[in-house]
């Protein structure tokens, strides 16, 4: 494989870094919400210097754009200002710790890819092989039918169970509403 | 199914295999279980839409669909060794068995659910194809042999179960403990998804022959990179059957989840993660094939983690007075023996068959309970506390009898199925070579007796303290308690058999890549 340019890969990972601890740190959930999208870009742009162009493109188009709007849609609709959680108000003990654990993992894995061999040994998909049989759309979806079919098709069962769940859970079910306010006082009275 | 080594010899790609879409007579016969399974959730689906009667067809369908998959997976016993799909799934005595269990499971948690949905107002047809739907999930990552296979059927069985724990819209801990579910449970997929990551790195494959093909040319065993990988993968796994430390999820889920679907999470899911855990753990040469010093490292964490899930988890239930969440803190415990179970697999004689019979027997008599529990529980999943049980013999003698029965195999007391699934563990674990650990299982074992026995006193040796109306009577939640009390004595009485199946499955457990065929041929 090609080597990466380097100065794109520490561009996009660098601000897919920044706008990741943004997507934590804000308070607004919309502006969360728009951090990812702009994580979303820089992951599809370090996929394009690897040479995956489709994925790089599927990234843009599905991530950053249906399931983020839908997202952002859900998010301005719910319209929920306020937090749930206030992080300032835990335990400095508990936030020592968290820094602690968070640098000893850090640690860990820079020790981890130092020590690692430097270049595993490529695959048959180099970006010059995956050319010569016809670019990446036309590999990947050969792929897809044959070597990987059954992760594929066990992904559609996955989604057709996530759409099931879903209705189950946004339906409006008339039958069991007086029974429900009962169930909450009485849960009430019981805590 | 022949295939070619993806690092090819030429520089050109061969990504047209016609090879790959045919399917020997023996590879069909092997998906039949998965035919009825998912036939049997697509049928549902059309039946609730084009039926008004569909209360009585979905349930019967799916009542048809796991008795037709546990039926099929017992016919193809022998039928050998199967590769499907590009060697990315194996239909073998391994995954039958464990099929089996799973359509038990699913079963008789459908036969407990029918009059509970009705008394909490909750009959929709989604309930049991969601159900199904997280059966066919289990199914899929018993046999999975790739890791990418095992994450998404990892995701549609969790999926599946996030929305059944959630179903009792209208009750806070129902929604409070599928939340709590969902976030951590993703948090944990997204630790084992790093982790294969991390190992497709370290040895050049995510399919589990081929990663135990490099870790025994010791290609990876002993690199930094793939310890990490694999300690993140049995992270995800120890999240996933609730071990120490990542056990705090699991009270409030069980309690929070309907009855019978407590039941299911405790048997089905559990059993799943377990089988497969014992795939992954062979396939990254535990026991057989890793280097001294990682092999040493992942004993450790088995070894610690078995241990305190076994001393909390008992110790903590005893101060439990809800039976759902003393049930919960026991299920804790009952995962520490298993992964004694995991810890000793490669050093005993018997492998990984006590971790089989375990399960079986634990899934016998943890339904039987939750079964009981689903029956007995009044509106909102009250009235299962410690004193609702005063004088149950003498309101609901069958009931108190099978919690009874149920109780006694839990503490492991002769003659139930408990007693002869921990007397194989532990025995296994003494000829490992592991004193200490068994040691501690031994005596966590006796502290349990005290919390499963009394149950029993409250329920034959008090008075009831009110004549509460007991919860009305159905005839599918009864047949269900007496076909697990059955189960539950005969495999204490007999277990001969049930160990024979253990032994011979705890052979086939590890997929060796010379037994393919197509391997050894180059």
């Amino acid at each position: 494989m090609t080597a990466i340019n380097p100065i794109a890969f520490y561009l996009f990972a660098g601000v897919a870094l920044a706008f990741s601890v943004m997507t934590v740190l804000r308070k607004n959930p919309v502006s969360s919400a728009f951090s990812l999208v702009m994580v979303f870009f820089s992951f599809a742009g370090i996929y394009a210097i690897l040479g995956a162009h489709l994925i790089a493109t599927l990234q843009v188009l599905v991530y950053a754009g249906a399931i983020m709007v839908l997202f952002v849609f859900v998010v301005m609709l719910l319209n929920s200002d306020s937090p749930s959680f206030d992080f300032r108000r835990t335990p400095a003990l508990f936030r020592v710790a968290a820094g602690l654990v968070c640098a000893a993992l850090f640690v860990l894995f820079v020790r981890v890819f130092k020590n690692s061999p430097p270049v595993l040994t490529p695959g048959a998909f180099t970006a010059e092989a995956v050319d010569a049989a016809g670019g990446n759309t036309r590999v990947i979806s050969e792929l897809m039918f044959s070597e990987y079919v059954l992760p594929f098709e066990l992904t559609s069962v996955l989604l057709l169970a996530a759409i099931v769940g879903a209705v189950a859970l946004a339906k409006r079910h008339s039958v069991a509403k007086p029974v429900s306010k009962k169930g909450v006082a009485h849960v009430a009275a019981t805590r | 199914m022949s295939d070619e080594p993806l690092i090819a010899t030429a520089t050109t790609l061969n990504t047209i295999r016609p090879e790959l879409l045919t399917m020997t007579f023996g590879q069909m016969a092997a998906l039949s279980p998965w035919i009825w399974a998912l036939g049997g959730a697509l049928s549902m689906m059309l039946a609730a839409v084009l039926f008004k009667t569909w209360k009585w067809v979905v349930p019967a369908l799916m009542i048809m669909a796991t008795a037709g998959a546990a039926w099929s997976s017992t016919m193809l016993m022998d039928l050998g060794d199967q590769f499907l799909f590009n060697r990315m799934m194996l239909v073998d005595r391994f995954t039958l068995v464990f099929t089996v269990l799973f359509a038990i499971s699913a079963l008789v948690t459908t036969l407990s659910s029918m009059k509970y949905l009705d008394r909490e107002g909750l009959q929709h047809p989604e309930y049991y194809i969601l159900m199904l739907f997280s059966m066919i999930g289990m199914m899929n990552m018993v046999s999975a042999l790739d890791l990418v296979v095992i994450f998404v059927a990892l995701e549609l069985m969790s999926i599946s179960v996030y929305v059944l724990v959630g179903f009792r819209r209208a009750d806070r801990r129902s929604n409070e403990a599928a939340v709590k579910y969902f976030v951590l449970g993703g948090a944990a997929s997204a630790v084992f998804l790093y982790g294969s990551a991390l190992l497709y790195g370290a040895t050049g494959s995510i399919n589990i022959q081929e990663i135990l093909a490099a870790v025994e040319a010791g290609r990876a065993g002993g690199s930094l990179l793939f310890v990490l990988g694999a300690a993140l993968v049995i992270f995800g796994f120890l999240f996933k059957v609730a071990s120490f430390p990542f056990h705090m999820w699991m009270p409030d889920v069980y309690e929070g989840a309907p009855a019978p679907i407590t039941g299911f999470m405790t048997t089905g899911i559990k059993a799943a993660s377990f089988a497969t855990f014992v795939r992954v753990m062979a396939g990254l040469g535990y026991g057989d094939g890793l280097a001294e010093a990682v092999q040493k490292h992942l004993h450790d964490i088995l070894w610690i983690s078995a241990a305190l899930t076994m001393v909390i988890g008992n110790v903590i239930a005893l101060t439990q007075v809800n039976l759902k969440r003393m049930l919960a803190y026991s299920s804790i415990a009952h995962t520490g023996y298993l992964l004694v179970g995991i810890l000793v697999g490669p050093a005993s004689d018997s492998g990984y068959g006590p971790i089989y019979l375990y399960l079986l027997a634990y899934t016998v008599m943890n339904l039987g309970a939750f079964a009981v529990l689903s029956a007995l529980a009044k509106r909102g999943d009250s009235g299962i506390n410690l004193h609702d049980m005063a004088g149950l013999s003498k309101r609901q003698p069958l009931m108190a009898f099978g919690m009874a029965v149920f109780l006694f195999s839990m503490a492991g007391i002769p003659p139930t199925a408990g007693f002869a699934a921990k007397y194989l563990l532990f025995y296994s674990a003494v000829q490992a070579g592991e004193i200490w650990i068994t040691v501690i299982a031994v005596l966590c074992s006796a502290i349990s007796v005290y919390y499963y026995l009394r149950v029993l006193v409250y329920m034959y040796m008090r008075e009831p303290a009110e004549a509460g109306g007991s919860a009305g009577r159905s005839w599918m939640a009864s047949a269900a308690v007496l076909a697990m009390i059955v189960l539950t004595l005969q495999i204490g009485v007999l277990p001969s058999r049930v160990i024979e199946t253990a032994k011979s499955i705890s052979k086939t457990a590890v997929p060796q890549i010379g037994q393919a065929g197509a391997r050894a041929a180059r």
